[in-house]
């Protein structure tokens, strides 16, 4: 098969270089190497939580946050992808969530400081409009409302930390009982998210939160279950019938609001009419005089090769394989390369699991055009990309911009294989 | 704390301790069991797993070994619920190894151990991954599994049945003394550094490793060697039985399948403190390429964990080290040695034959308490039932298919998918006094143990915190991050492979989802301290056979 760019990957990243492509009218394959379980924890896209992987104070405004970041760390990829790129990528996405029929809000100006499950405010560029007025910005009380038997949200334990960490405003917890579910029975947040398009289902709900006695202007915080296919109506119609404003918070996984997202740019893309190849991990890239001539996949024991122009390699991270990590050597799937040695596996891991993880920051190196780099900076291949998460020098789990970063850089190499 | 007192104090809340607080319940002696960390959480908790047949011990430990037959036909009959009988292999790779089998054949004659041997292909047959190397096979039925855990926590919730009582997280500070009688123990909380004293007639210091430092406070010298041994988890289960290097015993030589994980062990080398067991790379290596030899799959499975734990080996004035030392054990009768009445010391040993020890050192106690009640733990069950309970009801079975739940509905909730443990498993120890932080559920749940290493239940732990036992949410946080900072310290040993992708879904999961790492800047320390149950409910203890085998 013969196209114009492939695009290896099933994140934001390999969405973001798939649309790029597709809006500027050329041809895309987009090559899918399954759902990685990365989806299962993501939910809001984070362009730049925090400056530093452990400052303490959340950035308001992360366009004036991103370009303080690159005057300072010119190597930094979101450096290399450049403002533009964030920019133009950012409103290529909103512009395509609308189109895809997600509602979705925010802007580079200002983050959310939106409340997670465990009760801790974190900052968010753009979110689902179903998360929005959950912002601790504003001052309205907050009920959490979790259901009976359903260990995967747990109000109590938020709205105490909550209580703590947010002094605006009144918090409480409760829980209801979903119609059919129980401590008794076996149930996902998938199970509760098809339920709530039910409309007898999601009005006892709704009943016995009225029922709560919720005080005036108090807005309610539900676990992100709101609906799976069709969540703008299911959740419009929730919120009509609580009588309050709602807003949904990502439960642990799997997480319904990635889900919905994902599922649905990736449908959108296959309506386009972009032809998509399932579930083929990569192999080996093909170069020759410094251009990839073909990405061989493994599929059901043969390699079949993807030719293309140009490539977009944007695979995330460790979750989706696009690195390997030996017990000293950490390679790349396609070129095969070292991009990082350790005298023992434990200096990839910091001794807290919640410092900074060295792991996080391995990579591939990265020319300005985000052409993955040997050590003396040289190309790999003249017409290959690297967008997301396998990047080299950045820590998207302590500055919380994994999403940001993969629609800059997606949107960027996408440009870049337009043009080489 | 308020003070208390008992007949007799146990010092120390591993295997061995624990079967001397039942021993004594048995005897309708009154005790308290005193640990300074929980339950299980030194050396019994870190060992392999491994109810040994005596086949490692045959040709040099002969006593041993002799020990270890007898106990692990004991336990089978006693601690069904803790036992997976599994059976093992001595298998020979080198040709040192086929000179080693003469010997190795005669000593399990000798000590009375069942061992066939058996025909490579036979062999392979029951397990496929019988690396190429293998040249011999001995078939030893005896060799077994054994859950450290649940075996401490079945010996000391029996015992609590019976009047017992335990402290955990209370170290021993000192002793009360009455001119050469002992009289007392100081205690003090581990956590809130509260004192306190249990007044008694005497003290069974049962802390293996440590029994030096606590004969210490009372000026007496017991000579313990602490030999670290470094063992690493690999998360799937690559051979049904256990698997032995038919070889003198040395690194590396076992492959213990526990549940669902696989377990290579171990290393030994003498340290000089029982509380500081760094774990190296070159020992991390050293069991995954002499595994290897064994077993196909051991370098490629995903190695889970690795962890360290010490063993207590006493010094019995030989010249022998480490691993030549005898695996006996001895009970040091302190009123006939130094000349100090009621304190009496058992150490050496292992997990195989704790119950032993415990009746040898509680026949010591007796007798000088004046009670003749003969020790009972042979007979009863530690579930204290005549019917063997099905361990694995929540398990897959040996064959990879789910077993029949019998009347129970078979989509039950999970309160951890990894290591199939329920909400009710966990439940009972929200309440119950001994247990004070979420490294003490697990120890009693399995909770957090398998391949996700506790990235969701950790969470759903924290809420039940919250709920079930009315701690504030910062403390409840606190609590889960400790509880995977615990698990990501074992993790960090063997960080390659897949190791990644698991480990990136736990920092996306708490660190980009749930902004954890910035929560905890606003958390004051410590907050790792769970406040006592509410006013008015019971104790964890008194819960039935069937509750504790349920959390399996």
């Amino acid at each position: 098969m013969k196209t114009d760019v492939a695009v290896i990957g099933s994140g934001l990243a390999a969405l973001a270089a798939a649309r790029t492509v597709q809006q500027s009218g050329r041809r895309v394959v987009l090559v899918w190497p399954g759902l990685s379980s990365l989806y299962f924890v993501f939910a809001t896209v984070d362009v730049l939580g925090y400056p530093t992987a452990t400052a303490a104070d959340p950035i308001d405004d992360p366009a004036k946050g991103l370009a303080q970041l690159i005057a300072k760390q010119p190597g930094h990829p979101y450096a290399r992808a450049g403002m533009k790129a964030v920019e133009d990528g950012t409103s290529l996405m909103l512009e395509w969530f609308k189109d895809a029929g997600l509602a979705w809000e925010g802007s580079l100006n200002r983050n959310f400081l939106l409340p997670t499950a465990t009760g801790a405010p974190k900052p968010s560029c753009l979110a689902p409009a179903s998360m929005t007025a959950g912002d601790l910005r504003r001052p309205e009380p907050i009920v959490l409302c979790g259901f009976v038997g359903y260990q995967d949200f747990a109000p109590e334990l938020a709205a105490s930390n909550l209580k703590q960490q947010w002094k605006a405003g009144e918090v409480s917890a409760v829980r209801v009982t979903a119609p059919g579910y129980g401590p008794d029975r076996l149930f996902t947040s998938i199970d509760l998210a098809r339920s709530f398009e039910d409309a007898t289902f999601r009005d006892a709900v709704a009943g016995q939160l009225r029922d709560k006695l919720i005080g005036d202007g108090a807005r309610v915080g539900m676990p992100g279950v709101l609906g799976l296919t069709t969540p703008n109506e299911t959740f419009a119609a929730f919120q009509r019938s609580v009588g309050h404003p709602v807003f949904e918070i990502p439960t642990i996984p799997p997480s319904v609001i990635a889900l919905r997202l994902f599922d649905r740019l990736r449908k959108h893309l296959q309506e386009g009419g972009i032809e998509i190849i399932w579930a083929a991990p990569a192999h080996a890239a093909d170069v020759t005089d410094g251009r990839c001539r073909s990405i061989l996949l493994k599929a059901a024991g043969h390699e079949l090769p993807v030719e293309a122009a140009s490539y977009v390699l944007a695979l995330e991270d460790w979750v989706d394989g696009a690195l390997r990590a030996g017990v000293h050597t950490v390679r790349d799937p396609f070129f095969h390369q070292p991009v990082a040695w350790h005298k023992v596996p434990t200096d990839r891991a910091a001794e807290s699991l919640f410092a900074s993880q060295p792991f996080e920051q391995i990579g591939y190196a990265l020319t300005d055009r985000l052409q993955p780099a040997d050590e003396n900076g040289k190309p790999l291949a003249r017409n290959v990309f690297i967008a997301g998460g396998a990047m080299a020098g950045y820590d998207p789990s302590g500055t919380k911009s994994r999403g940001g970063m993969a629609i800059a850089t997606g949107y960027r190499a996408a440009k870049e294989a337009l043009a080489a | 704390m308020p003070d208390t007192s008992t007949g007799v104090v146990v010092i120390g809340g591993g295997s061995t301790g624990a079967g001397v607080l039942r021993d004594l319940a048995l005897r309708g002696i009154d005790a308290i069991l005193v640990e300074k960390g929980d339950l299980a959480s030194g050396t019994t908790g870190r060992s392999h797993g491994l109810l040994h047949s005596g086949g490692r011990y045959c040709v040099n430990d002969e006593q041993a070994a002799i020990e270890c037959v007898e106990e692990g036909r004991i336990l089978r009959r006693i601690a069904r619920s803790v036992v997976e009988d599994t059976g093992g292999y001595f298998v020979s790779v080198t040709e040192e190894d086929r000179e080693w089998e003469p010997r190795f054949v005669e000593g399990c004659r000798r000590t009375g151990i069942t061992c066939e041997r058996i025909s490579i292909e036979e062999a392979r047959r029951r397990e496929p991954a019988l690396s190429k190397q293998v040249r011999t096979v001995f078939w030893v039925p005896e060799d077994g599994h054994l859950d450290p855990f649940f075996l401490v926590v079945g010996n000391v919730e029996s015992a609590r049945r019976r009047g017992a009582r335990v402290m955990t997280h209370t170290e021993v500070s000192g002793f009360l003394r009455d001119g050469d009688q002992v009289t007392g123990v100081r205690i003090r909380d581990s956590k809130t550094n509260e004192e306190g004293t249990i007044a008694c007639q005497a003290v069974i210091n049962a802390t293996g490793a440590w029994a030096g430092l606590v004969a210490r406070l009372l000026g007496v010298e017991v000579k313990v060697v602490p030999v670290k041994g470094t063992m690493v988890v690999l998360s799937r289960r690559l051979a049904y039985a256990a698997i032995n290097r038919c070889h003198k015993p040395g690194d590396g030589d076992i492959v213990v399948p526990g549940l669902s994980v696989s377990i290579l062990g171990t290393t030994s080398a003498k340290v000089p403190d029982p509380e500081t067991l760094p774990i190296e790379w070159d020992e991390v290596r050293r069991m995954i390429e002499e595994g290897a030899m064994m077993l196909d799959g051991v370098t490629t499975a995903r190695a889970m964990r690795a962890y360290a734990g010490v063993r207590p080996l006493y010094d019995l004035g030989a010249e022998a080290e480490g691993r030549e030392m005898s695996r006996n054990f001895a009970v040091i009768d302190h009123q006939q040695r130094d000349g100090i009445k009621g304190f009496t010391s058992i150490v050496g040993g292992k997990v195989t034959t704790y119950r032993l020890m415990a009746e040898r050192v509680v026949d010591v106690a007796a007798r000088q308490l004046g009670v003749g009640t003969p020790c009972t733990t042979a007979e009863v069950a530690l579930n204290d039932r005549e019917e063997p309970l099905d361990q694995l009801r929540h398990r897959p079975s040996r064959l990879g298919v789910p077993k029949p739940h019998g009347d129970e509905s078979p989509l039950q909730p999970l309160l951890c998918e990894c290591e199939l443990v329920r909400p009710q498993d966990a439940a009972p120890w929200f309440k119950d006094p001994a247990v004070r932080d979420l490294e003490d559920v697990r120890r009693r749940t399995r909770s957090g143990m398998g391949p996700c290493q506790a990235a969701i239940c950790s969470y759903r732990l924290a809420a039940r915190l919250v709920t079930d036992r009315d701690v504030d949410g910062p403390s409840a946080t606190r609590a889960m991050a400790d509880f995977l900072e615990t698990r990501w310290r074992g993790v960090r040993h063997v960080f390659w492979g897949s190791q990644l992708r698991n480990m990136q879904i736990t920092t996306g999961l708490h660190m980009e989802l749930f902004n954890v790492d910035r929560q905890l800047s606003e958390i004051p320390e410590p907050g790792e301290n769970l406040p006592p149950p509410l006013a008015g409910e019971g104790q964890g203890g008194g819960r039935t056979p069937a509750e504790i085998a349920g959390q399996r």
